[in-house]
């Protein structure tokens, strides 16, 4: 009864993981908006999918394949594999397939093992089981070799450019993207014959004829590492150097007492040229050891140096390549921008205040006519002159406050934008605490910033009340406006916000925009910059 | 009556001085610094002083700290300010002190000499004279607010030159209509307002710009 309830449980138990699965899978081809086309459709729709989807199936099928399906193991397996599939981010999933498949390679080793020592038990691996004979073991390394090998290659092709991982693995030579080739590299080739020669034979297996298999591939994985990334083959050459080096000299000291490999098949030990099996031949090794390691040491600083400061140099260099992509551009906007005011101001002062006097000019010059025969005409045409006279001081005014405000230059950023807020038909409450006055510059830049969020709030959201916080902290003058409007600004579609982005940039500012639809819109301005305690400036 | 004047543009101050003759005003000073100007107020005592907001060594508010700083060593001393645009903030800074006796105009208004004599006398006389710009920043402040948005069309009118600081008198006569006429009109709007009403002129403007820029 109770073997009932339970493959009942079990069987349920999979019928949710497959539903899971099938719904998941829905969602994501939907969310991946495959685009139909003749040309690799199925590679594109597992490209945008991402190879992560593979996971599951692959732990299922293994969980098949070892008779774990209905093994409490197997089900927690397969339940992590599916939890980790949905929730986790996709760069971490798309990773954690090919270091499954590397896993279940090494795994394959270890059956191997098993087998050489007569286990009992019924052991399966992929396509073969241990009931297949003598030519069991050569199925398993194969499967075991090409899990393994797939899985480097998926991971390497997982690595993003420019991460860490991939600078540790690629070493860049002086221009980005050419990579150097340390001649050390050629050393992992003899130092993998001396590691297979030491322990090839009796580490995995007890006949010669298997040690084929692992001899073939390790030889082939050291060939295809010194031509394909010679960065990876020198620092294994160099690691193997030391180590070999240092198991070398331990021989001598310790011998007969038997160094103990990590294999307990080791009777004797063959250490390069020398069988060790005598006093002298313990010496040998050591004089051997102690030249290997000599050799070592004496490329570890170059190959510590040449990595640190390939790393060192491709970090700084990609900051400064950004710096001056993003100085080029913010010099290109400022430029532009001054361009722009100066034949705004230009133009304002040509069809206003120059027109405006001009014709000033005239009408006095027609009531000075006037004067002798009509003057009742020529007194209405100076009044009319006065009225001129003021529209002049008018523009002239609001020309003035739009170049920089006089409370602006008089008292500086606080005190404009209190008489900012005083202005703008907003309940605002202003919190701004600062010690001194930045740059003038800076202080125009952030003035005008939130007098243009300000009046955004009011013309285009319908803001009742608003919030302006301003703080120097940390060397960056923080500024901070909150409204209660109707939301929904965006800086890539606003040419305001836009503008007030590029203008900021010029100081390393930043702007940036929460303005969910129904508000409130958030406007987070940062600009680094000192203060100074100068109480007054003029503009 | 004694009149200071601190102006840096020597052609305006010339023009000031040569308005103020004319109109039989008494000229005491007339300088061209923050530190001249200060001096000046403290040692002449004038009935008033006008004085330009910008002015050197700093070229900034020099004149307005003047003025107010000379108002907190003489309690009530009346100045004029005037200055090429207006400001919210620097009206409430001289009117936060409630004594009266304050001016802010904006330089245009010297263009009508009348008018600006009539105003330099207002605030000799303890009263405030505050720009029409001004008040119409400040209106427009509130617009949106509650018991604004109830006065009447007229009503507002009569509230804006009100703020303004004219008298009753003044405004029946700029609005063509009879004194009775605004003093109706301006008890109405100070129960509009929830303002305690007043006969005297000068507390009443005091009372509405206080109303308005709260």
């Amino acid at each position: 009864m109770h073997q009932w309830i339970a493959a009942i449980a079990v069987l349920a138990l999979w019928c949710g993981y497959l539903v899971w699965f099938a719904l998941v899978l829905r969602r994501r081809l939907r969310a991946a908006q495959v685009p139909v086309r003749p040309v690799r459709p199925v590679r594109e729709r597992i490209g945008a999918l991402g190879l992560d989807m593979f996971l599951v199936p692959v732990l299922l099928g293994l969980a098949g394949l070892y008779g774990a399906e209905w093994t409490f193991p197997g089900l927690f397996m397969t339940g992590a594999a599916l939890a980790i599939w949905t929730f986790a981010p996709r760069h971490v999933t798309s990773k954690v397939l090919p270091l499954a498949l590397v896993g279940v390679g090494f795994y394959g080793f270890a059956v191997i093992r098993a087998y050489a020592r007569g286990t009992s038990w019924l052991i399966r691996y992929g396509v073969a089981t241990n009931g297949d004979g003598s030519a069991y073991p050569h199925f398993v390394l194969l499967q075991a070799y090409l899990l393994i090998a797939g899985g480097l290659w998926l991971l390497w092709r997982r690595l993003a450019p420019g991460s860490l991982a991939s600078r540790l693995l690629t070493m860049p030579g002086s221009a980005p993207g050419q990579s150097r080739r340390p001649r050390w590299g050629l050393l992992l080739l003899p130092v993998v014959g001396m590691v297979i020669e030491m322990l090839g034979w009796t580490l995995w297996l007890d006949t010669p004829w298997w040690t084929a298999d692992f001899t073939v591939a390790v030889g082939l994985i050291a060939l295809v590492l010194v031509f394909r990334a010679p960065a990876v083959a020198a620092d294994l050459a160099l690691a193997g150097m030391l180590l070999l080096g240092l198991y070398g000299v331990a021989l001598a000291v310790w011998w007969p007492v038997h160094v103990p490999l990590p294999s307990p098949y080791t009777a004797d030990v063959r250490f390069g040229t020398v069988w060790v099996a005598s006093r002298v031949a313990a010496l040998l090794a050591g004089v051997e050891g102690l030249a290997l390691l000599s050799l070592g040491l004496w490329l570890l600083p170059r190959a510590i140096d040449d990595r640190t400061r390939a790393l060192l140099r491709s970090a700084a260099d990609a900051e400064l390549a950004g710096r001056v992509v993003r100085l080029t551009r913010t010099r290109a906007d400022a430029v532009e921008g001054a361009e722009a005011e100066l034949r705004r101001l230009e133009r304002d002062l040509h069809d206003g205040a120059q027109a405006r006097l001009v014709a000033l000019g005239m009408s006095l010059r027609a009531a000075e006519r006037l004067i002798p025969t009509n003057p009742a005409a020529a007194s209405a045409l100076v009044a009319e002159a006065r009225e001129s006279s003021l529209k002049v001081l008018t523009e002239l005014r609001d020309l003035v406050r739009g170049i920089c405000p006089p409370v602006l230059a008089e008292r500086g950023l606080a005190d404009a934008v209190r008489a900012l807020v005083l202005d703008t038909p907003l309940r605002t409450d202003v919190d701004i605490d600062l010690p001194g006055r930045p740059d003038l510059p800076v202080e125009s830049a952030c003035y005008f910033a939130v007098a243009e969020v300000l009046a955004n709030a009011v013309k285009h959201a319908a803001a009742r009340q608003a919030q302006v916080r301003i703080r120097h902290e940390s060397g960056r003058l923080r500024i901070t406006v909150i409204d209660d409007g109707a939301g929904g600004a965006d800086p890539r579609r606003g040419s305001g916000l836009l503008g007030l982005e590029r203008r900021l940039a010029t100081f390393d500012g930043v702007l940036a925009v929460n303005s969910p639809l129904g508000g409130p819109t958030i406007v987070a301005i940062e600009v680094p910059c000192a203060l100074s305690s100068v109480k007054t400036s003029s503009c | 009556m004694r009149v200071v004047i601190g102006e840096d543009l020597f052609l305006l101050r010339e023009g000031l001085v040569r308005l103020l003759q004319a109109h039989d005003l008494e000229i005491v000073a007339a300088v061209g610094t923050g530190p001249e100007l200060l001096d000046a107020l403290l040692t002449q005592h004038p009935d008033v002083a006008i004085i330009d907001v910008r002015l050197p060594p700093s070229f900034s508010d020099e004149g307005l700290r003047v003025a107010l700083e000379a108002r907190r060593r003489i309690p009530g001393l009346p100045v004029l300010v005037l200055s090429q645009y207006v400001e919210q903030l620097y009206a409430r800074e001289l009117l936060s002190d409630q004594a009266g006796g304050v001016g802010y105009l904006l330089k245009d208004r010297v263009f009508s000499d009348e008018a600006f004599v009539e105003a330099l006398r207002t605030v000799a006389a303890g009263g405030t004279v505050l720009d029409p710009e001004v008040i119409a920043k400040l209106l427009h402040r509130r617009a949106g607010d509650e018991p604004i948005t109830t006065l009447s069309p007229r009503e507002r009118e009569v509230l804006e030159l009100m703020a303004q600081g004219r008298s009753n008198g003044a405004i029946a006569q700029r609005l063509f209509v009879s004194e009775k006429a605004i003093s109706k009109h301006s008890t109405a709007i100070f129960i509009k307002l929830g303002l305690e009403p007043s006969d005297d002129d000068n507390r009443r403007v005091l009372a509405v710009l206080a109303y308005l820029n709260s």
